[in-house]
């Protein structure tokens, strides 16, 4: 750090140039900057104790009673500054509503997953969530920097949601449902244990929301804070107001409830220490901050601080040493195994950090052109033109429109389409019953037809892109797209009766016990599936035959007389290339032999289910199984050869082996 | 049967045929070592495969296909070799080059399909989380390590090689260069290796070694049996990463496409050849990539009815030849529909040029005047003649054949100019390799460059 400032400030020092800030005045916010966040750490672990004691609800009346004291006695809104206007009261009113639900979420996932965990998920500053989200959901991130910052943080909250094994925490916050004090907390908690997911796994889902929530907060109220005359004074209007939101539901719940504080007046100390950490001073240092400081610099050190305090805090404060300099008037902590640090912890927290670093640097846009790659000289291109051409700037709604209108215009992508989403369809039944009734082998069904409908999107696709207008880099059009597809189609198939193959002779010499309840209704409603696709596109077979074949007579015919006509100067050449696109093995394009083929070779998977299950539920040869996936390999291998030479014969520039012996009686005619 | 029948003999004599082209390439010395390497590579697979059962590591499955992606572009470097033995045979007019071309696309699509699989592998595990053993995970990953490194930096690939520079960077290498830039800014000696890119084969090795190590590590202490799963997950991404960059540009030599770099040069080019002498337009140009790195092309080319076939001829793939080393020219005169087409393999074209050598070219000495002969005014005057087929005498076919190809030709000219002029040829493009300086040269001086480069010319 210090390094950095003194470079800075030889930098700025004696040469002409734009005034910079002497860095001695900044180190001096900084140091400040530091020393607050460090102090909001401590307020937000002495928070988390009380909430042990005191009601959620009250709690933040508290707090938001306190600060709005403390921010009325300094900003002396009503004495000072413009009147604000019955429009801007109502504006200030849903201020106060939704920074009061904000603190809510804030606070409940407090009582969650810890302090520790809050601090790292919760304290990130709105240049890094803002960046975040600009790299997830768009695609102008930033460079491959900011792909990384982003990575880190879902890296991180990954980290926390699977890796941190808080298990301890787990059992101590098990709660019998309807022992909760209120109705929100109740409500908050049905929630989460809806979701399906632990309390603290649920907890820091709800801080990565309330995160979102802050940050758009914090940009919807910009407007409204300058209108009203200034950041802080619409924070003390909003926490007043809010303290009269909160005071009936307080009033009430006092009265319904009883305590569970024994002593009021002990705990005032920390309430002070509460508000004046978490709120007054962190409002007042990043305003001051703000203003002197960019905000990335300012971001970077302050999420630094908060998330280094916080891992030092976590360790140290349930720690014997930590009890005996606390006031003597508080109760020792007795469950020091509650949200201790773990090793997922700690990771997350070094890529928070990272990914803190990485986001909140200044973006560098527009320097340099990315590498594309190198001629064939061996020097390298640039292309500098970049996001300027590839922004297309089209509404999803319509684009997915239009291509569906696209899809249902022809035959070929029509019949895959619906055998598409019949699949899909079947795909994500499968899934939910699966996970409705927690078996783990129609999930895993699912995912193979998953895994399945990828060929099927990918024929779809190539179908589609077939009819595209031929351009400069496409001169001949899009027409070997569809060779090519079903050339990968190919190879696709030949990988899983490769798989196949393995697993059918592992299981071979071992054969494993299989449960066949559960596995004869799938393949059956598999079977029934593949077969409709089969009819479809059996009938895309003759149709495209047909069609197929009109078309090489149309071709022949033109060929025919185009030879007649002027037989002596006529040469193959051009001609060879315009049959390689039209001419493709037997019948069908290629494309849609490869997805028959796929189809045919799941409809041989289901019909060997069935008839290895009826084997074993018969005879129980339980060596039925691999047999019958041994002979489907082997025949989806046999299958597939014909359509990869097809397609290799065409994307190698052979001659067209029909049309070979006309070829060569032509041109010894013209001989 | 009879079909079954007829399969087991093509069969037969498919592997027939391979056995004679493999004691071709075997002849070779060169292709012993690389025969030795899959060897090793074979032995090296087996091995890791039985290590991945024994650890039921689905990372080091991961890592491991890589390895098996090793001994494809092995058999990559054979097929290249064998390539350049082979001659043009009637049936495959263009050469054997496409076959390298085909084998880099079919291994890097195998690779992903690969990759594909350990994805949906992984999917599954999620949910239930096998016990892994770390007994030879740690070994298995060096061993596939040292030898994927060792595999690569000796046995010289030259496809490889070749669409690994060529093709775009994949986001691995995006993410190492920028790294490496803060980097180098320190230790500026690294900038060697690290930039601009890095090989991304050796890349993808590091990287998954490194993946599994963590694995390792994570397992070894705490029991994380998950992180397997993620480091596989990783694993294939990466490989995704790496392997979609080199399978699209190969994709797109085999789908025919013009590659874009050359596209500002052949413009340069399309348009001199459009302001020879005698040349009303050029229409219906096709250019792609054969194998990788050489450029065919046919281009119909449109002339005065008093021009002289030949020398145009002559003169277009002259002007071509630099960069298209096999070009098709057609050309069609105006009036009567005969169109003469000569083919020009290099050797045909050389030999028409030194015929046409001597020949005193009476229109190059009008190409002084420039306005004159350029291809613009002409164009006006000339489309009633091309579509005016009713003449009495003639046969019926042709008409028909000539009009369905002229309108299209038509079309597609000036939807071709339109987009030329709008910029493609501005934002990539580097100097290529000897077009530039003839670039600006008027026609007057073609005489003299047309003998020169007829005379640099003669290679096989």
């Amino acid at each position: 750090m210090e390094d950095k400032y003194s470079g800075q400030a030889l930098a700025g020092g004696g040469v002409l140039g734009p005034v910079d800030v002497p860095s001695a005045r900044l180190t001096r916010y900084i140091v400040l900057l530091c020393f607050t966040k460090v102090l909001k750490a401590v307020g937000l672990f002495e928070s988390y104790d009380l909430l042990k004691a005191v009601h959620l609800v009250q709690f933040i009346f508290i707090v938001q009673l306190g600060s709005a004291f403390f921010m009325v006695l300094f900003q002396k809104p009503f004495s000072s500054g413009k009147v604000v206007t019955k429009r801007q009261w109502i504006k200030i009113f849903k201020h106060a509503i939704v920074g009061c639900i904000i603190s809510l979420l804030w606070f409940f996932g407090l009582t969650l997953c810890g302090p520790l965990r809050t601090l790292l998920l919760f304290e990130h500053s709105d240049v890094v969530v803002l960046s975040l989200l600009s790299v997830l959901f768009t695609n102008s991130g930033g460079g491959p920097a900011k792909t990384r910052g982003a990575a880190f943080f879902v890296i991180a909250v990954i980290c926390l949601l699977l890796f941190d094994n808080d298990d301890l925490m787990a059992k101590i916050a098990e709660h019998p449902e309807g022992h909760h004090d209120s109705a929100l907390t109740h409500v908050l908690y049905t929630i989460i244990a809806f979701l399906g997911v632990a309390d603290h796994k649920g907890g820091v889902l709800l801080l990565v929301l309330a995160l979102c929530c802050k940050v758009g907060f914090h940009m919807a109220s910009r407007k409204l804070s300058v209108d009203v005359g200034g950041a802080k004074r619409l924070q003390a209007l909003s926490h007043l107001v809010s303290v009269l939101l909160l005071c009936p539901w307080v009033i009430v719940l006092s009265l319904t409830t009883e305590s569970k504080v024994e002593s009021w007046s002990a705990l005032v100390m920390s309430f002070v220490t509460v508000i004046f950490f978490v709120m007054i001073l962190d409002f007042y240092v990043e305003s001051i901050c703000s203003v002197k400081i960019e905000a990335s610099t300012c971001a970077r050190y302050g999420s630094l601080l908060t998330f280094t305090s916080a891992l030092l805090f976590g360790n140290f404060w349930t720690h014997p040493i930590t009890d005996q300099l606390r006031a003597l008037n508080k109760p020792p902590h007795h469950e020091s195994t509650e949200h201790v640090l773990s090793g997922g912890v700690v990771v997350s927290a070094v890529f928070f950090i990272l990914s803190a670093n990485i986001l909140s640097s200044p973006s560098r846009k527009g320097q340099k052109g990315t590498l594309i790659g190198y001629s064939p000289e061996g020097t390298p291109l640039y292309n500098f033109m970049g996001d300027a051409l590839h922004q297309s700037s089209q509404s999803l709604p319509r684009f997915i429109k239009e291509s569906l209108k696209q899809i249902l215009e022809e035959y070929d992508s029509r019949q895959i389409f619906y055998f598409l989403c019949l699949n899909l369809a079947f795909t994500f039944v499968e899934l939910f019953y699966g996970v409705w009734t927690n078996s783990l082998g129609l999930i895993s069904d699912g995912f193979h037809m998953l895994f399945d409908c990828s060929a099927l999107v990918m024929g779809l696709f190539a179908a589609l892109m077939t009819r595209w207008k031929a351009t400069r880099i496409f001169s001949y059009g899009y027409g070997r797209v569809e060779i090519l597809s079903g050339f990968i189609n190919g190879l696709f198939l030949m990988v899983i009766a490769f798989f196949v193959f393995m697993e059918s002779v592992a299981r071979l010499l071992d054969p494993p016990d299989i449960d066949t309840n559960m596995l004869t209704p799938v393949s059956v409603g598999g079977l029934i599936v593949n077969l409709v696709g089969i009819c479809a596109f059996s009938h895309a077979h003759s149709h495209g035959a047909s069609r197929g074949g009109c078309h090489s007579n149309e071709h022949s015919h033109s060929h025919h007389g185009h030879s007649h006509g002027h037989g002596h100067s006529h040469s193959d050449h051009g001609h060879g290339h315009g049959h390689s696109h039209g001419a493709s093995g037997g019948g069908m394009n290629t494309n849609m032999r490869g997805v028959f083929l796929h189809v045919l070779a799941d409809t041989l998977g289901s019909v060997g289910v069935i008839v290895s299950t009826i084997f074993i539920q018969q005879f129980g040869w339980l060596i039925a199984d691999p047999l019958c996936s041994l002979f489907i390999a082997t025949l989806i291998f046999l299958s597939v050869i014909p359509l990869l030479k097809d397609a290799c014969q065409v994307l190698l520039l052979r001659i067209p082996p029909e049309q070979e012996k006309d070829l060569h009686s032509a041109l010894e005619k013209v001989r | 049967q009879g079909t079954i029948h007829l399969f087991r003999k093509s069969q037969r004599s498919l592997v027939g045929k391979l056995a004679h082209e493999f004691r071709l390439v075997a002849a070779d010395r060169r292709s012993w070592k690389i025969l030795l390497f899959g060897a090793i590579n074979l032995i090296c697979v087996g091995l890791l495969l039985m290590w991945c059962s024994s650890t039921n590591s689905i990372a080091l499955t991961a890592y491991t296909y890589l390895t098996i992606f090793d001994l494809f572009s092995l058999v990559t470097c054979l097929i290249s070799y064998w390539v350049m033995m082979k001659k043009p045979s009637p049936v495959y007019s263009f050469g054997f080059e496409r076959f390298e071309v085909l084998a880099v696309f079919a291994s890097t699509v195998l690779a992903q399909l690969g990759a594909l699989f350990i994805l949906k592998e992984s999917a599954e595990r999620f949910l239930e989380q096998p016990e892994i053993h770390t007994g030879r995970l740690l070994v298995g990953t060096f061993v596939a390590l040292f030898f994927n490194l060792f595999t690569m930096l000796s046995v010289r690939n030259k496809p490889f090689a070749y669409v690994s520079e060529a093709a775009s960077t994949s986001w691995l290498q995006e993410h190492v260069a920028d790294l490496s830039r803060s980097i180098c800014g320190i230790i500026p000696g690294l900038s060697s290796i690290f930039l601009p890119r890095m090989n991304p084969f050796v890349l993808i090795d590091i990287a998954g070694a490194l993946a599994l190590c963590v694995t390792y590590m994570l397992i070894e202490i705490n029991n994380y049996f998950a992180v397997d799963t993620a480091s596989a997950v990783a694993i294939a991404l990466m490989t995704f990463g790496t392997m979609y960059p080199m399978s699209v540009y190969s994709g797109k030599v085999l789908l025919q496409t013009t590659p874009p770099h050359v596209i500002g040069q052949l413009d340069k080019l399309l348009r001199e050849v459009s302001t020879l002498d005698g040349v009303l337009e050029v229409r219906n140009e096709h250019f792609w990539t054969l194998g990788f790195g050489t450029l065919a092309g046919s281009v119909h080319v449109r002339i005065r009815r008093d021009a002289n076939e030949q020398m145009v001829l002559a003169h277009v793939t002259n002007r071509l030849y630099a960069l298209v080393s096999t070009l098709t020219v057609q050309i069609f005169k105006d009036d009567w529909i005969r169109p003469t087409l000569s083919s020009v393999p290099v050797a045909n074209s050389i030999l028409s040029l030194s015929d046409h050598h001597v020949i005193p070219m009476p229109p190059l000495s009008a190409t002084g005047n420039p306005g004159a002969t350029t291809s613009t005014p002409a164009k006006a005057s000339t489309p009633p003649p091309e579509f005016s087929f009713n003449t009495p005498g003639k046969h019926v076919s042709p008409v028909l054949l000539a009009n369905a190809q002229a309108r299209p030709y038509g079309l597609g000219f000036s939807h071709g100019c339109a987009r030329y002029g709008s910029g493609l040829s501005q934002g990539l493009g580097t100097p290529g390799p000897g077009a530039a300086p003839g670039s600006r040269t008027g026609c007057a001086s073609a005489p003299s460059r047309y003998g020169a480069s007829a005379r640099g010319q003669p290679r096989p």
